[in-house]
Formats: structure tokens, sequence, C-alpha cells
């Protein structure tokens, strides 16, 4: 019998690893500045826009001194990275588990609902109405994520197919109770009474909806991450999301841990909406636009539904949607372009798998020849 | 025709091979070397078949021939000359077909869609749905395969569907068919009719490689035969002419250096674990367990021998508490276990090794220490209040490493990146945490190199002489006759021979795998009688 070798570990795979978000990042934002090249007769300028309109900036003169200008920009920044963190979490905790779970806008929409409605309907001191607008909200993000949970785990019903139901469903509820219930009868359009001020979030920065609730961020995904990394519930999580076979095989309650795992989502979904009631709109109308769950998607993608990079993902994020509305403000460019450029940070990262196992070895071999061709000249 | 032609080595006057292995080794990626130096050939207008156990590299063979993988060394002649099959389409240009044994046809397709499908007759540009409806209706007529060329697939039996897999390689231009295990899925009387079939072609002027590890197959149907036995030739000769037996020592051969376990047979004590009438059928309504009954003592190893297929998968996802069972149950000192789902079989002090690591056993991607705790993590230790000790579990994780000698740094690498044999070294950890009474073991050390295969057998050992029961389901029959106390031949979903451990070689089982031998209403209960001497004769 000859010696087998060792089964060879991927020498690449590590590498690859390091080597992929950068690249995608790299691949999409040069591919968005030939697109922007296209479309703008000042293309450099734009795209300088795109990325730093977002950055405060900071003068200094001899009549006042430091003076720092465009924090309200800034402050969008915040806002967006705040929403977009929770929602993040909220899809990030069903991807670990391997369920496609796309409900968390449903899930924002009739927290943002419930959270509204309970601050209304209770009034009172703050220690009484916001703890009451919290659980509200996480708890009806909660239901509402157990649904297509329960469904998967009865009926088999696909959780891509139901969630995005549901979000249709959440979506017309939310417009209905609005419409027929909450109206504010004294407003000229279509929106929910203004919430009592002590049912708002204090706030942290002048002329921004910033608020204490961006402590809640990092304290939501050290819960997470404790939840994933320190609970038999999270274990169970990760080990459906790995390999649901091996799980079976080894005994695990399968079906809890996937039904739990989009209702758990749900609570963070609850926390955005949450933030959009009591922190950033404080009063809410009819027409919010749907569709920041699925931001929350590129969030989850990027951060690869690690619970830690989560926030990290979302203030990228939440940048480049700033830079985004800066750049159309000052430039021909329109902010559709952004779009265009989030699109194409989804499609890199969703086709790592794609990059030839080759092409890291490839890129060190060229970076060491051209770093000898340099030598040579 | 479009291949590498270069000067052949026929003697004048010999018609050259249809198709000629020369010297042809194939080391896999993984270095698994699965032929090695295989040399045969096929004459024109013969049932040539291709024998040996799961895992003998007949398998690759086939792929080589197709031009699914190309051999590391050797070569393969096509009419005497050096052919270069890169890939499937070079084998069908060459007049190659395969018969796959699990049938890729489109189900909701016509049987004359599904043949001329790839190469479908066009009128402009558009498929000519009439003619090839016509064409296919002649080549049946001609090759005396009886289909409707209109009916859907999905409304065939799997013996008609086989009809129009080979149909479509005669559609292609085959001469030479492949058959990958045919009858596997086929009833008898199907099966019958297919090699009735398989003759009229070849006496039409066809050509037909059958690969199969059925005896029967190899003396009834086939005209010369090669036999593998780990990757190597091991044997060939006239079909007509060999005896059962000698075919038999061709494709079990000898235990090289057999296992030397000390058999601790107790006379004392009933049964700790006793399975009665088990059965099961599969998703199509076919029997996959039939009536299987059989105990194990405390500090035994029952071993289960067969070619696999037969119902070994079935019966370990069962004892495991994965599949409900049909019919039956099992239980341990008399608690029914069997239906109660994973945990409850795993309170009941069952554990399990499944038989596909990397799918069932191990989560690649997770680290040494999670998989160590997947089946006891929600227990104290290792637990608390639904809060997981992860100091607890990693200082378990060091411990069982050193003890299990797995060759690793850190116990927070990713088992992944594991060989095979220390990838099953922790799974054995795992399996023995929560000091199990009954183990399921299947296929304990399949592709595992042999150090880490005979540390594995010697914890088996000492689980069986630690007083817990051992079913021992493997397809290496080396394996089996070593460790077993007692064996129970597995085939067709029903247990055909008992054998004591002790007194029994390889000879003995191979008529009963391969279905030539029965012993008639075998259990492998502690008091049921042995497959004996007297039973000798052939069916």
């Amino acid at each position: 019998m000859s010696a087998a070798p060792p089964v060879a570990v991927e020498p690449s795979r590590g590498s690859a690893e390091r080597l992929r978000l950068p690249l995608a990042l790299a691949a999409a934002l040069l591919a968005g500045f030939c697109i922007t090249a296209l479309v703008s007769r000042e293309p450099l300028r734009a795209y300088l826009t795109l990325l730093t309109g977002a950055l405060p900036e900071i003068d200094w003169s001899a009549s006042g001194g430091w003076q720092v200008r465009r924090l309200v920009r800034f402050g969008s920044v915040i806002e967006d990275f705040i929403t977009l963190s929770f929602l993040g979490l909220a899809l990030a905790v069903p991807f670990r588990a391997r369920q496609f779970s796309l409900g968390a806008d449903g899930q924002m929409f009739l927290a943002a609902l419930a959270a509204c409605a309970v601050s209304l309907a209770l009034g009172g001191p703050w220690y009484r109405v916001l703890p009451a607008a919290a659980g509200a909200a996480m708890l009806t993000g909660f239901a509402w994520g157990l649904i297509p949970g329960l469904l998967k785990v009865r009926y088999q019903a696909n959780e891509i197919v139901t969630t995005l139901m549901l979000n249709l469903v959440a979506v017309q509820f939310y417009q209905w109770i609005i419409t027929g219930y909450l109206r504010d009868r004294g407003a000229g359009y279509l929106v929910t009474p203004a919430l009592p001020a002590a049912a708002l979030w204090p706030n942290l920065m002048p002329h921004t909806h910033v608020t204490l609730m961006l402590l809640l961020v990092p304290a939501a995904a050290a819960a997470v991450q404790l939840l994933l990394a320190r609970t038999t519930l999270g274990y169970e999580i990760r080990a459906v999301g790995a390999a649901p076979a091996f799980a079976r095989q080894a005994g695990m309650p399968v079906t809890r841990a996937v039904t739990l795992s989009m209702a758990l989502g749900g609570v963070f979904a609850g926390l955005a909406g949450l933030h959009l009631s009591n922190a950033l709109l404080q009063r809410l109308p009819v027409d919010l636009t749907p569709g920041l769950g699925y931001d929350g998607l590129v969030v989850a993608l990027l951060a690869r539904s690690e619970p830690k990079s989560v926030p990290l993902a979302a203030f990228f994020y939440a940048w480049l949607r700033t830079g985004a509305l800066a750049m159309e403000r000052s430039t021909d460019v329109s902010r559709e372009m952004v779009l265009v450029i989030e699109a194409l940070i989804i499609l890199f990262i969703v086709a790592d798998r794609l990059v030839p196992p080759g092409l890291p070895k490839a890129l060190r071999r060229l970076w060491h020849r051209s770093g000898a061709g340099a030598e040579a000249a | 025709m479009p291949m590498n032609l270069t000067s052949t080595a026929v003697s004048p006057g010999a018609e050259p091979a249809l198709i000629e292995l020369r010297g042809v080794s194939k080391r896999y990626a993984n270095g698994t070397l699965a032929n090695d130096d295989v040399s045969f050939s096929v004459r024109r207008g013969e049932i040539h078949a291709i024998v040996g156990e799961n895992g003998a590299g007949k398998s690759t063979v086939m792929k080589m021939l197709y031009g699914l993988e190309q051999p590391s060394a050797g070569q393969i002649l096509l009419d005497g000359a050096v052919a270069q099959l890169a890939d499937p389409r070079a084998a069908i240009a060459a007049g190659i077909g395969l018969v796959p044994q699990h049938l890729k046809l489109v189900p909701s397709f016509t049987v004359a869609q599904n043949i001329v499908l790839g190469s479908e007759p066009v009128r402009g540009l558009l498929l000519d749905t009439e003619r090839a409806i016509l064409e296919v209706a002649a080549l049946a007529g001609r090759f005396g395969l009886a289909v409707e060329p209109r009916a859907r697939v999905a409304g065939l039996s799997i013996g008609e569907q086989q009809r129009v897999e080979i149909l479509k390689a005669l559609y292609r231009g085959a001469r030479l068919v492949l058959m990958d295990e045919p009858s596997a899925v086929l009833t008898p009387q199907e099966a019958q009719a297919l090699f009735g079939t398989l003759r009229k072609l070849v006496d039409g002027g066809l050509t037909v490689v059958l690969i199969t590890h059925k005896l029967g197959e190899v003396r009834d149907v086939s005209d010369r035969f090669t036999v593998l036995r780990g990757g190597r030739v091991s044997g060939h000769g006239d079909a007509r002419r060999v005896g059962a037996d000698e075919l038999t020592a061709m494709i079990v051969g000898r235990a090289v250096a057999p296992l030397q376990v000390a058999r601790a047979r107790r006379a004392d004590g009933g049964a700790l674990v006793a399975v009665r009438q088990l059965g099961v059928r599969r998703a199509d309504g076919r029997r996959a367990l039939d009536d299987i009954s059989f105990d194990i003592a405390a500090g035994e190893i029952l071993g289960i021998a067969g070619v696999e297929g037969n119902g070994q998968a079935e019966l370990a996802a069962i004892l495991g508490g994965l599949c409900l069972p049909g019919e039956g149950q099992a239980s341990i000192d008399g608690l029914v276990f069997t239906g109660r789902g994973v945990r409850a079989a795993r309170a009941a002090g069952v554990a399990a090794i499944p038989e596909d690591r990397l799918h069932d056993g191990v989560a690649a991607d997770m680290s040494i220490t999670d998989n160590l705790i997947a089946a006891d993590y929600h227990k104290a230790p290792l637990s608390s209040f639904g809060w997981l000790r992860i100091d607890r579990a990693r200082t378990l994780a060091l411990q069982l490493i050193a003890r299990y000698g797995v060759l690793v740094s850190s116990p927070d690498a990713a088992i992944g990146i594991l060989s095979g044999g220390n990838m099953q070294k922790v799974v054995l950890a795992r399996e023995l945490l929560a000091r199990p009474r009954f183990l399921v073991a299947s296929q304990p050390t399949r592709g595992v190199d042999i150090g880490a295969s005979q540390s594995l057998r010697e914890r088996l050992v000492e689980l069986r002489d630690g007083g817990a029961a051992v079913l021992l389901i493997s397809s290496d029959l080396d394996e089996i006759l070593a460790l077993s106390d007692r064996i129970a031949v597995l085939a067709r979903g029903r247990i055909v021979g008992h054998f004591d451990g002790g007194s029994v070689s390889a000879f003995d089982l191979g008529p009963y795998m391969t279905g030539a031998r029965e012993q008639g209403g075998a259990s492998a209960l502690l008091t049921a009688p042995f497959c004996g001497a007297a039973e000798a004769g052939y069916a």
C-alpha cells in the first residue's frame, strides 16, 4: 500500500477569504466609477462627493475659531446606521440557521406601528411609556417572524416566499390602521399624531434625530454575538445552518432552532421599527417607503451574517447612502448611481465562490513580479 | 475520428479488441489510488462483466472509459489505437455510451424527446418532433426494444426507463454500452428481461460492459469477466466456465493481515439490545428492510456483512432514531428506543457513527470543540440554564484530542481541515462521550488510513470489553471478520445468514452476500442457529 499523502488543506482558502471583501468592494467601486464616468461630465468630482460627502467639515477661522459644519449630514449617516444595524442583525440571525427569511421589512412596519400605538395610548412618564413601546415593538417583530418559521417547519413552506408575502400583508395592514384608526385629523396628510415627548428617545445631536438608541446598537450586536456563541440555542442555530444533517444526527431540535432563528431575527427588526417611530420620525406617515428591509439584506450579506461585523457594514452602507444624496445635490449624477453600485456590491459578494481558486496565488505572483520588475527598473 | 491515433502493437492476424486498458492507474487529487495498473480488453460483440466489491475501483474504470475521469498513467486503446477520451463528448463521438445506475431522464419529457435530447433533429430553427418520433420508433424496432415514443417518461416503470437510456446511447451511435449496476434498481423479472434484451443487442453486433457485484450476473449473463479488488485486477476469464467459489475468492480475496482480536464470548447474561421484526419501505414502496431480528449481548460485537445498499443505511437510521420503523422495534434492557427521535434514542444509551462522515458526522466549518459537544451540549456540565459552558467544552476538547490522539494544534480549528482518520477520531470521541450502552458503527474506518483504522478498531473492542453492545456495519469484510463475535449477512433487506465470528471466512460469507446462498428463516438472535456446513450446497 503506497502511503497516501495527508488530505491537502486547501492552501489558498485562508488568503482567498481575507481577500474576498476588499476585492468585492474594490471591484464594485471600480465598476461604479466606470459607469459614473459614462454618465457624468466630471466623474472624478462626482465620485469624490459620493465617497466623502458624508464627512462633517471642520473649519478654522480667526473670527469663529474651530467650527464643525455639515453635522446634519453626518447625523443622517448615524440615523441610517442605527436602522440598518438592527435590520442587518434581523437578517443575520436566520441566515446563520440557513433560513433565507426576508421578512424584516414587514416585521419593522408592524413593530413601528405597535410602538407608535402603545406610545399614543399609554402616555405618562418616559420610564413607563418607553419600555412599553420597546417591548411592544420587539414582541411584534418576534411574532411576525414566528409565523414563517412555523409555516416552514410544519408545512415545509419556503421561507423566501412566505416572508415576502407576509411583508405585503404587513405593509397593507400598517396603512389600513393608520388611515382608519390612528390618523391625526388635524394634519393635512395621512399621518399619526405626533408622539408625546416622553415617548421619544433622548436626543444626542442637535438638529438631527440621533438619539440614545445609538447605544442600543452595540448592545444588540453583542446580544446576538452572545446568543450565537454562548447559548445552547445559538449553538443549535449555528449547527443547523452549518450542517443540517449533522445537527439531526446529533439529536438537536432542528425545527425549534429554525423557527426561533426567524422569530429572534424579528426582535431586531422590531428595534428598527421602534427607532423609526420613537426616534427618527416621531409620528408615522402612511406612505412610509417599504424596502428598507432589503437594505438590511445588503448589510447582513456584507457582514457575512457575523454580528460583530454588522455595525461596520451598516456604517459603510449608511455612509454610501448619505454620500449619494450629496452627490445628487451637488453634481450631475443622480443617486440612482448609488443603487447601481449597491447592486454591484451584492453581485460581487454573492459571486465570491466564483473567484477562481488560483486567483490569490496569481495575484501574489503578480505582486512579486511587479516588485521584481520595479527593482530591475 | 477526432482522436489521436498512434501506431499499435497488435499481433498480426488478431483482430484488435474494441477497447483495451493497458496499465491504467488513477490517483485522485486527494491521494486515493482508485485504480492501480489495470489491464484488460473487451472484445467486439461480447458482454464483459467488471466485478468487484464496493470501492474496488469499478466505477473509476467506468468513468475513465466515458471520459469523466482521466487516467493518471497507462493507456486506453480503441480499435487498437490509443484514444484520448477528454470528456463524455469525445467518448460519445468514439461510440461509447453510458447507462448510469441512477437513471437521468427528464420526467416531464416524452420518450422520444429524452432520446434525442442534445442531438435533436431540426427543421430550420424548429425542433422536428415528428421526425424525432419516427427515428426513435425505427431505432426501437431495429434493436427490438419496445418503447412508446410519445409516452411521458414520468409514467414509465424503472425497467422501461432503463430501455430509454439504452436507446439514448444507441441513438447517439454507441457501439459499446457501459452499464453501471443495471439490475440494482430492477425487480428480478425486470432484470431478467433486461439481460434478455442485452443478449439480443450483442447478437446484433453491440458490445456491452456490465459493471456488477452479483455473481449470478457474471455467470449467467456475461461472456467474459474481469475482477477488480482494491483497485487492481485480481482475476479474469471465461464467465461460463468459472465456478462460484473461484469467483468469490477473486472478489473477496484473502485478508492481508487479519487483525488479531481476542473474542470475549460471554455465555451468561441475555440480550442487552433486542431488535424484533424490524421492517421499513422506501419511498417507492419497495422493501428496504424486512423482518430483521437480532440480539446483541453486553460485551459483544455483531457484524453486519453485505453489499452496500441492501438495507444497511435504513437499519442504521432506524436504530439511531433518525427514521421511524415501518414495523417492529428495538429495545435496550427492555426499554424500546426506536421511533422516538434521535434524542430519545441517545438518552436510552444509543450512539451512532454515521456512514457518511462529511455529511452526517461532522459540521466541516465548525470548530473541533463544537463538533465534539454536538451530542451532549444540552446537558450538564457542558451547559446550564441554556448557557453553554464554553470553558468546560474547550477543556473537554483538549482532553479528548489528547486521549484519542487527534493530530491538530488547537481545538478551535475547523474540523474540515483534518484528515479522514483524525476526523473520525473526533466523531468516535463524541459518540463515546456519553458512555453509550449500544453503539451503531457504520463504516467506521471508511476512507481512513491504516494507522488510524487500527486505533479506531481498538476503541471499538475497548467499548465492547467495557460491556457495551456494538453493531458493526461495514463493507470491509476483513474488518467484519476481525472484530465480530457473531456475523449476520444482510441481502435485499433481510438477514440471509448467521455465523459464528471466530470460525468463518470470507469464502463462507461471499455466496450469501452475493445472493447465491441463503439460510432459510435466518435471524441473529442469541439462540438462533449458525449457518453450518450442513447447509452448504448451492441454491
